[in-house]
């Protein structure tokens, strides 16, 4: 068998190169399922430590204001371990550089340390000291991104007091990963968290005796609905928002996502490529095995048994899959920590290490050796069963006949190269098609690549240019009269005003409950309004609501039903709604109706809780310094700065694994070009020698080679766009986060890229083989005989 | 002699180098008259094939000179090998080497689509007996008639000079026969410079002139006193 494996070795040295590019794809689905779940492994493994260190809780709720008493009565809810109850309030701060006011929240460090939840992690400085009320901790990311250091003075407005803080420390905080804010993406610059000791907090914000915000630890196995059930009955009469659990808080959520979508990345692509890879061993030992056959007679006529005669070949694809393989994990652990070094400022983890996932390279390997030794099983199969009698003897000449085309007049025009190029796509129709199939995946890959681009565009466009126009938006600590609200137009730069009022809320229908936020906004006002899938303004009709397209979604209906409200918020109104449209959006669990309706529910007075407006940029700084005195607005947002935020956080993560499918669907649409012209030309090398002989130029012979692969590929054009869009479509909804929708939406230029990008690959590998169509030895060639 | 066609001198093909350098072709000197038929006779090994591919363009002297008419085949481009070749030759192989996907008129208008002045594909089948042939694959015919379609595709485009390199060497005598016979008549007819390399000795009686061809050099050229029509032949 030594003499065998030494062939093996040679023939495997000979299609190096189409080797190699079957080995690339096999690495290139490896690497993928290697890089996603080692960063994954990176991320959860830390995520877990992180939440040990730090306690962080399984319920979290806020109230107004609730008696310090009742944590004990939280802590005799069935299953709750911890509970630690905190003072925390938010207002504006000014802060030097920005242009805008920040939000400050400020919240009481707990007195007992071993007792408390949601632990923070001091990275920089140190813990105010406790017997001071004048010093805090500060989120480490609002630091950063606000330019502020340690030992800086701030002052904050909170319930109509101001406050002044030196930051003696920077903190990081599971529970603030993301700070909410408007922007669906962190904000930092103008989301500052503090933390400072409970006295001080508690008499800045006159809860003394009392808290705003409580957290709880559960013990395994408890039920958290039923925990949640009892904390809402609780803190009912204290003004106390819906409790939610661990899986619906804001940070936790954020980085879920993340990781999720690793997986999601990991599970779509790697099967593609191995796919790919096992057609391409079928194709190219096919033909090894066809041009071989008189060996492999040879072979059995000396008394090799008909396994020992085929075993080379499946040998053959099990050492590509080895060297793809190993190639694959090498690639995937150095790409997995650079990913996880590209993420670790974004997963604002302390600390963030990366790992590889020897679990996931098995798994990819065993996989993708079994799907290279699949792709030979053909090629073996034909290697075992000739007979050495017929093997030894010449292939008869591939018999061609009159295909369908012939039949109409355009085959008359056609030329002879161009004739030859036909007939063979109809003498071999399988190849065509796995041809086809191959390329039109690369083009659906390279499509998939591009759609995120010019889905965002269209997400920022709807959310921030068409359905809201507003320029900036305040909001205020609590609802006020709407009265007041309108002499913030008397503020400088403000050219108009609309109040609106929000609170949170449940909606219920055919049995299915969401929790939503409920926007009151004025009839027909112009910087907010929901709009039809048209563009159009849905104007309010009595008491009915609009419903974002997520949440119709979710609750199963349209207009015409009627859903169950409830405002969790106030005296707690629930009303029964018609649904009189939808609004065409992309983002968000949002009902939006007339505010006097809002407010009729609600029966506390014509009130808002923030208000639009749009501001002429030149005179923004004058408006921003008159706000940060105004004790009653707690927030501020601009336009600009979230779209802003929202862009640079989106293209940082997208333009990694947009590049990642670049490569990827590149490296298909190479390995397939490449292996069917090596494949072409080997079949053909004699037919190209002999029309080089005739007169031929090199090129006239490269037109019959290669004009058949630009052919197929052209043919795999449009299957690879309707691929694109079918897997663009498949990938939104692995994508789209149970509150996010995205669109499919492909640009002019991110079609040019992805049509470029693949034609680039194909005429790459068509050009590699070409130019061996010049290098071809004419003597050689046509003195053997096939 | 008549005008030659080729003037070759002190022609000379080294392949490879030191120890395992072979010479195939050692200081040929040889001219070829136009429109003569010549057979270059001769044993495997003996560099018949790579003077005919010297000739036909294929391949390049190591030294020497090969003057077509008033050009040095030995100091030209590729481009202009090409272009030689595409005007100036008719090749037939020993194993056809037909398009196997173009049907037999199809293999001849693969040639008479690039030539400058072609005969008609159909009429070019006709010279070589085949007109009933016309829309058959390769795989359909026999091994003289796919002979006789590459000697039809070797002439439409009216070539100065017609290159068989061992014509008969995969066929059986009959058809054998036939293919000289084809080759003789419509390269008369054109007036075309024929040069056949064969081992087979039969086959030289159809000559004008016997190149006979030993250790890459010519020993001796005969010329045919007693030349016999293709149809007398037999082996």
């Amino acid at each position: 068998m030594r003499v065998l494996n030494r062939k093996l070795l040679r023939d495997l040295w000979r299609l190096k190169w189409q080797m190699a590019a079957i080995a690339l794809l096999i690495a290139c689905g490896v690497s993928v399922a290697v890089m996603a779940y080692s960063t994954q492994k990176a991320l959860v493994t830390e995520q877990v430590r992180y939440y040990e260190q730090t306690r962080f809780a399984d319920i979290f709720a806020t109230a107004t204001r609730v008696p310090l008493s009742i944590a004990s009565d939280l802590a005799h809810i069935n299953g709750v371990v911890s509970v630690d109850p905190r003072a925390m309030k938010s207002g504006l701060m000014e802060v030097p550089g920005l242009l805008r006011p920040a939000t400050a929240r400020l919240i009481s460090l707990p007195e007992d340390e071993d007792a408390a939840l949601n632990r923070i992690v001091i990275v920089a400085g140190r813990l105010p000291n406790a017997s001071r009320s004048d010093e805090a901790v500060a989120l480490k990311t609002f630091l950063d991104a606000a330019h502020v250091s340690l030992g800086e003075r701030l002052s904050m407005v909170m319930d109509q007091r101001r406050m002044t803080f030196t930051i003696v420390g920077a903190a990081l905080s599971p529970e603030y990963v993301y700070v909410p804010s408007s922007s669906p993406m962190p904000d930092d610059a103008h989301q500052g968290v503090f933390w400072a000791p409970r006295l001080a907090v508690e008499r800045a914000m006159g809860l003394g005796g009392a808290f705003s915000s409580v957290s709880l630890a559960l013990a395994p196995g408890t039920s958290e609905a039923a925990a949640i059930a009892d904390v809402d009955r609780i803190l009912a009469p204290y003004g106390g928002a819906p409790a939610y659990g661990r899986a619906d808080q804001i940070s936790n959520k954020f980085q879920q996502d993340r990781i999720q979508r690793l997986g999601v990345m990991a599970r779509v692509i790697p099967p593609v490529f191995l796919v790919v890879a096992a057609a391409l061993v079928n194709l190219v030992l096919g033909r090894l095995v066809q041009t071989e056959r008189e060996q492999i007679g040879l072979l059995k006529a000396f008394g090799y048994g008909n396994l020992e005669a085929a075993a080379g070949y499946a040998k053959m694809a099990a050492l590509v899959g080895v060297a793809g393989v190993i190639a694959g994990g090498a690639l995937g652990g150095w790409l997995g920590a650079g990913i996880t070094a590209e993420l670790a400022p974004y997963m604002r983890f302390p600390h963030l290490t990366a790992q590889f996932s020897w679990s996931a390279f098995a798994v990819a390997a065993a996989v993708s050796i079994v799907a290279a030794l699949a792709g030979s099983l053909l090629a073996v199969r034909r290697a075992a069963r000739l007979s050495p009698a017929v093997a030894m003897q010449p292939t008869a000449p591939t018999s061609f006949r009159k295909g369908v085309l012939e039949q109409f007049g355009i085959w008359r025009i056609l030329d002879q190269p161009t004739r030859t190029i036909v007939r063979n796509l109809e003498r071999f129709p399988s190849r065509a098609v796995l041809t086809v199939a191959g390329l039109s995946v690369s083009l659906a890959l390279l499509v998939g690549s591009q759609f995120l681009f010019g889905s965002v565009d269209a997400v920022v466009d709807q959310a921030y240019y068409r359905a809201h126009r507003w320029t900036d938006e305040i909001a205020f600590g609590e609802n006020r009269d709407v009265h007041a609200v309108s002499e913030v137009a008397h503020l400088p730069a403000v050219l108009r005003v609309e109040p609106l009022r929000t609170a949170p809320g449940k909606m219920r229908a055919h049995a299915r409950e969401e929790r939503i936020g409920i926007v009151g906004l004025e009839d027909g006002a112009q910087l907010a309004r929901p709009l039809d899938a048209q563009g159009r303004a849905i104007a309010f009709e009595g008491r009915g609501v609009v419903l974002s397209t997520v949440l119709a979604a979710h609750l199963g209906v349209k207009p015409g039903d009627t859903v169950e409200l409830e405002i969790t918020d106030g005296r707690r109104p629930r009303a029964v709604l018609p649904v009189t449209g939808v609004s065409d959006e992309y983002a968000g669990l949002t009902a939006y109706m007339a505010r006097d309706v809002f407010n009729r529910l609600m029966s506390d007075g014509d009130l808002a809780s923030a208000a639009d407006l749009l501001l002429t940029t030149d005179q923004r700084g004058d408006f921003y310094r008159s706000i940060a005195q105004v004790p009653q607005v707690t927030g501020a947002a601009s336009r600009d700065d979230t779209v802003a935020s929202f862009r640079s956080a989106v293209a940082a993560v997208l333009v990694i694994e947009m590049a990642f499918f670049l490569g990827f669907a590149c490296a298909i649409a190479f390995g397939v070009a490449y292996n069917i012209s090596r494949i072409a030309l080997a079949d053909r090398s004699r037919d190209m020698a002999t029309l080089r002989v005739l007169g031929f130029a090199p090129a006239e012979c490269v037109y019959i080679l290669a004009g058949e692969l630009v052919f197929l590929a052209l043919v795999a054009m449009p299957l690879g766009v309707l691929g694109g869009i079918g897997m663009s479509k498949a990938l939104v909804a692995a994508f789209t986060r149970q509150d996010f929708y995205l669109t499919f939406v492909i640009t002019p230029k991110g079609w040019g890229i992805a049509v470029t990008a693949y034609l680039g690959a194909v005429l790459v590998a068509a050009a590699l083989v070409a130019q061996r169509v010049w290098k071809l030895d004419l003597v050689s060639v046509l003195k053997t005989r096939e | 002699m008549d005008e030659s066609t080729f003037q070759v001198r002190g022609l000379t093909k080294v392949y490879g180098t030191g120890a395992g350098e072979v010479r195939a072709l050692r200081g040929v000197d040889l001219d070829v008259p136009q429109a003569e038929t010549l057979v270059l006779l001769g044993p495997s090994g003996s560099g018949k094939s790579t003077l005919l591919n010297i000739l036909g363009g294929l391949d390049r002297a190591t030294d020497g000179q090969v003057k077509f008419h008033d050009r040095d085949l030995t100091r030209v481009s590729d481009t202009e090998l090409t272009r030689y070749r595409r005007r100036s030759v008719g090749f037939i192989f020993q194993f056809f080497n037909l398009m196997p996907s173009l049907t037999a008129r199809e293999n001849v208008e693969l040639i008479t689509e690039i030539a400058d002045t072609p005969i008609d594909a159909a009429e070019a089948l006709a010279m070589v007996g085949l007109s009933d042939r016309m829309d058959h694959f390769p795989s359909e015919l026999s091994g003289g008639q796919q002979q006789r379609v590459a000697v039809a595709r070797a002439i439409a485009k009216r070539p100065e000079l017609l290159l068989c390199d061992e014509p008969t060497g995969s066929l059986d005598s009959a058809s054998g026969v036939q293919v000289i016979e084809a080759i003789v008549k419509v390269g008369g007819e054109i007036g075309a410079t024929t040069l056949i390399v064969t081992h087979n000795a039969v086959v030289a009686e159809i000559a004008d002139r016997v190149i006979h061809f030993s250790n890459g050099a010519v020993v001796d050229v005969q010329a045919n006193t007693a030349k016999r029509s293709p149809r007398e032949l037999s082996w």
